[in-house]
């Protein structure tokens, strides 16, 4: 037996695991969410093939658009956003300012707290009889706001998303981390060249951590293309699915007992998240900003 | 060799790593063996009015049958959640043993399965001697009884009776016109009206308004109209109106159950509409309001009938069936304990709460004044018809939230509201 055979026989041995790992809780899953997608099924009876008439209803729903459509604004929120918030603030905190460790903390506490908490609370702010954002507004401005914020088309959405993107610490450590390693020395000499802030920060900080905010990107855009609990928990997908995203309307299916529908949401879901993800990397990921491959 | 000798020992763990777990399972399995476990997702948990009662109960049934059964509850406090979770099991082979359900029109698709126990030859045996005959008829489908009604409910409209006497009104009015004044006369001293929502998985309370108005509309055989009726629409016209002109809340909008039942507890409104198992609640958490609750049939419209109420069965239990006669056996003897007269009458006392089986009050029995008042609505209802909720399908109930959101904001007109229901039923 030669090493090279050899060899192959270990890789493919350690990687047995994780294939059959792998396999039962994605590809089958997966494979069975297809299969039935293609099918008219209550969950409770036998399945009734249709072949692509669950899709072809879901594509003629007013409301399948409106889900998509916010999907996308939930992705490009979450991962410019978002992302860029916490990319400025790491930016700042790498510098040391005053009571930067105290921020650090300050800004991560809110991701160790449950979602279900935090969307309970920003529900109460909004709420339009005693919310706390009416009364504040009031207060500003002297005259009364009562806007039912969750309640209306034109706000709904935008206040479940503010919320949410406001809440930076998960990506902030992630990127602090890559920034807090970059050796000091090159900052000093760009100093002693006379870059002012700004530019050591753009020519020095941006290209060196750009692989670890474009991976902080693709994780912010998965997580807003599989959008669900803030969304449930505060306006249900309402008012008038308004608000609704892919996840809240597959997650309605399966209460309408639609699991077909429910099934084809679920695929169309994984083939969109697929797709931008190969976009953004393959835009955004290719080479880092120092020429390297990332 | 040397290689071969690790080869072997990697493989050899690998397979324990595999089936490990699976051996070690079996041999639980077969040491509980003497024991039936019965699993019971349970909504009646947490700050639910029965949660109390039915604990106990399945504590007295545990420590009655130790060694022989025992009844595990997995608490599950939120109804909206509870349904799909039921679902979700259920599609994924896995029916629990003992849950409960409410009765709809899909409620057919599990009698037409196999996946539900038939009781039919146990309460055929002595344990329907428990239940009116009526309320089992209902729940017996082409001869088959795979339910167990337990809780009944009437829906009537509630009232606040000191908020009506500041606001110069005399007695809940009779029909809309009439409500319109009293809603204005409310308005003056600075009370919202009426207390909705249209959130949650169906819209609860304004579903349950909408449902007095169509009785109202439509008299006791209402829901056999096609929602391509325009009594539908002309429902709808008044529904419109209980969201114009502050009738109601701001916050209804988009609202969960907390939003009417809180304004209504808080005296923010003087009108809501629920049913028997929330005396528990504002019993507990706005004594005074409890004290001056008065209970009543919904207006009529104009022209409609006049002293009806919505009332259905609430809730059923269930059970999954099972190839293991011992684990069909020890679900039965739950349930029939669970539906003793003795039981169902603490569980209704402490909550409130109406249930089917029997069972009467004696004169020691601290009997709820407004559990009483409950009672009487439904004698003197001229008629009583289920809600919308309990005569069309799950998607069609879905729709009645969203599509009320539009009608509410003005960007749905009454017809687009029926023909969002309509939509839905395709």
């Amino acid at each position: 037996m030669n090493k090279k055979t050899s060899n192959a026989r270990w890789i493919l041995l350690f990687l047995l695991p994780i294939v059959l790992l792998y396999t039962a809780f994605f590809i089958y899953p997966f494979g069975f969410v297809f299969f039935s997608s293609l099918n008219k099924w209550n969950g409770i009876s036998h399945m009734k093939f249709v072949g692509l008439q669950n899709y072809v209803n879901l594509a003629m729903s007013t409301t399948f658009q409106l889900s998509i459509r916010n999907n996308i604004i939930w992705a490009l929120s979450l991962g410019f956003l978002q992302v860029g918030f916490a990319s400025v603030i790491a930016f700042i905190l790498a510098r040391k300012p005053r009571f930067w460790k105290g921020l650090r903390t300050v800004y991560f506490i809110p991701k160790v707290i449950s979602g279900v908490a935090i969307a309970m609370l920003w529900k109460a702010v909004y709420n339009a009889e005693f919310g706390a954002l009416n009364a504040i507004l009031t207060f500003l401005t002297g005259h009364t706001w009562n806007v039912n914020w969750l309640g209306e088309f034109n706000s709904a959405l935008p206040a479940i998303i503010a919320q949410e993107v406001m809440y930076i610490g998960y990506f902030m450590i992630i990127i602090l981390a890559g920034v807090m390693a970059i050796p000091r020395s090159y900052y000093e000499a760009a100093e002693i060249d006379g870059a002012s802030v700004l530019q050591q920060e753009l020519h020095i900080t941006l290209p060196v951590v750009w692989g670890t905010i474009v991976t902080s990107m693709t994780l912010a855009m998965a997580y807003g293309l599989r959008h669900f609990e803030a969304t449930f928990l505060m306006t249900g997908g309402g008012p008038g699915h308004s608000t609704s995203t892919l996840a809240i309307m597959m997650y309605n299916k399966i209460g309408a007992r639609k699991l077909g529908q429910a099934s084809a949401l679920g695929t169309v879901l994984v083939i969109i998240g697929f797709i931008v993800i190969v976009t953004l990397n393959s835009t955004l990921g290719r080479k880092s900003l120092t020429g390297e491959d990332t | 060799m040397k290689k071969s000798l690790i080869l072997s020992i990697a493989i050899v763990v690998l397979a324990l790593i595999v089936t490990g777990p699976l051996v070690a399972n079996g041999q639980k399995e077969a040491a509980a063996q003497k024991e039936v476990t019965l699993n019971w997702p349970c909504i009646w948990v947490g700050e639910d009015a029965k949660a109390s009662a039915v604990a106990d109960i399945v504590a007295q049934f545990n420590a009655k049958y130790e060694g022989k059964i025992k009844v595990v509850i997995e608490e599950m406090p939120s109804y909206d959640v509870y349904d799909k979770k039921i679902l979700a099991q259920i599609s994924g082979g896995t029916v629990p043993d003992i849950f409960t359900l409410k009765w709809t029109p899909d409620t057919r698709d599990l009698y037409d399965s196999d996946i539900l126990v038939d009781f039919t030859k146990d309460l055929a045996a002595g344990w329907g001697d428990s239940f009116d005959k009526s309320v089992l008829n209902e729940v017996t489908l082409n001869s088959q009884t795979k339910t167990i009604p337990f809780e009944i409910a009437i829906t009537p409209i509630w009232y606040n009776k000191t908020l009506f006497e500041k606001a110069g009104i005399q007695g809940f009015p009779k029909t809309y016109p009439e409500f319109w004044d009293a809603a204005a006369k409310l308005k003056a001293i600075g009370i919202t009206p009426t207390s909705q929502m249209t959130g949650g998985a169906n819209a609860w309370t304004s579903m349950l308004w909408y449902s007095h108005i169509m009785a109202s509309i439509g008299g006791p055989d209402v829901w056999d109209k096609p929602l391509s009726d325009p009594i539908f629409v002309q429902g709808a016209e008044i529904l419109k109106k209980l969201y114009s002109d502050g009738n109601t809340t701001k916050d209804a909008i988009g609202g969960g159950p907390a939003i009417p039942s809180g304004h209504y507890l808080a005296e923010r409104t003087a009108i809501f509409c629920n049913g028997p198992w929330f005396i528990g609640n504002i019993r507990k958490n706005a004594p005074e309001v409890y004290k001056v609750t008065e209970l009543t049939s919904a207006p009529a419209v104009p022209g409609g009938k006049s002293g009806a109420q919505v009332g259905f069965i609430q809730t059923l239990l269930a059970s999954g069936a099972t190839k293991d006669p011992a684990k069909r056996e020890a679900a039965v003897t739950f349930l029939k304990y669970m539906t003793l007269p003795e039981n169902v009458k603490r569980i209704s006392i402490e909550s409130g709460a109406l249930l089917a089986p029997k069972f009467t009050f004696s004169a020691n029995d601290k009997v709820d004044p407004l559990q009483v008042k409950f009672v009487e609505a439904q004698k003197n209802a001229s008629f009583i018809v289920s809600h919308f909720a309990g005569k069309f399908s799950a998607s069609v109930v879905q729709e009645f939230g969203p599509a009320l959101d539009k009608l509410a904001l003005g960007k749905a007109t009454p017809q687009e509201f029926v023909q969002m229901l309509q939509d839905a039923n395709n």
